[in-house]
């Protein structure tokens, strides 16, 4: 219960700042794309770099979790293949609904009708993957 | 809620989720696996989605959070987006709202490249972007370098044809 308290509260968090600076946004991500602002930039950088630092600190002191155990940070594995594919076609649907997976759950308590809509695709678009994933190039 | 919470505010802030999920839950930040945790769900039977799934079960109480933030911002500002964001100047005939259903076959397509890329390529925005290059791991920035390829190819050549 508090776990699921604990993550129900960072996403909520997380939610609240992605709506706060409008990232959430499909406008925000026209702008991005067609290099109008500095802000969706300034957003994503800011965010890997103090990512960065707090996992460069959390190795240095061994930080354990409130669990007691070790923190384990494990990079994804390289398929470039998958990587770049996939990611080509992530991008298109990330420039096409002006959203990625998060602001897909935000326009559904937002604006359901369309946030159900873009839900529903990207289940299809999971399933599908699934379907054929066997016979997708990936290493 | 015209102006948007600063990129220098906001970022910093995103960043710290980050640690607070390794200390607090032991996890590696990352949403769109929460689609596949549906899919163990709903369609077991399919080899992809009979996977552990208990390790993602969490991104579901996280995506929770994010429809419950989403569901408290239209309770509080109403639908506040796209009318006070400024328009950009290519989409300015789409200003009033983008978020009409009317454009729901158009979510709906890219919703499926989403879902699709984001299992494909071995995560989202979330676990490849800010995850994965905060470890500088070389997956995650080839795929955030295609990502942003698939967004200009998208934003510049497919969206001015179907909106």
């Amino acid at each position: 219960m508090l776990k699921f308290i604990i993550t129900l509260a960072l996403g909520f968090f997380f939610g609240s700042i992605l709506l706060a600076s409008q990232a959430f946004s499909w406008y925000r991500i026209q702008e991005m794309f067609h290099f109008q602002s500095f802000h969706m930039f300034g957003l994503l950088f800011s965010a890997i770099a103090t990512s960065a630092v707090f996992l460069y600190i959390l190795k240095r002191n061994k930080q354990k979790s409130i669990y007691g155990n070790e923190i384990e940070v494990k990079p994804k594995k390289l398929e470039w293949k998958a990587n770049i594919f996939g990611g080509l076609i992530f991008g298109l649907g990330w420039s096409i609904s002006g959203a990625c997976s998060a602001p897909v759950y935000i326009l559904v308590g937002l604006h359901w009708k369309i946030g159900i809509i873009l839900l529903a695709g990207a289940f299809v678009g999971t399933v599908l993957f699934a379907l054929v994933e066997r016979k997708l190039p990936k290493a | 809620m015209n102006a948007p919470l600063p990129w220098f505010i906001a970022g910093p802030l995103i960043g710290l989720i980050v640690p607070a999920l390794l200390i607090l839950r032991e996890k590696q930040f990352g949403i769109s696996s929460s689609y596949r945790f549906i899919g163990a769900v709903l369609l077991p039977k399919i080899p992809y989605f009979s996977y552990q799934k208990d390790g993602d079960r969490w991104q579901i109480q996280f995506a929770l959070g994010l429809i419950l933030s989403g569901f408290a911002a239209y309770q509080v500002f109403g639908a506040f987006d796209a009318v006070v964001i400024q328009p950009i100047r290519d989409y300015e005939k789409l200003a009033v709202n983008i978020y009409d259903v009317k454009n729901g076959l158009q979510f709906f397509v890219g919703g499926i490249l989403v879902g699709f890329g984001a299992r494909y390529a071995n995560g989202c925005t979330a676990g490849h972007c800010i995850m994965g290059v905060s470890q500088f791991a070389t997956s995650s920035i080839l795929a955030t370098v295609s990502f942003f390829i698939g967004g200009l190819i998208g934003s510049f050549f497919v969206n001015p044809f179907i909106f």
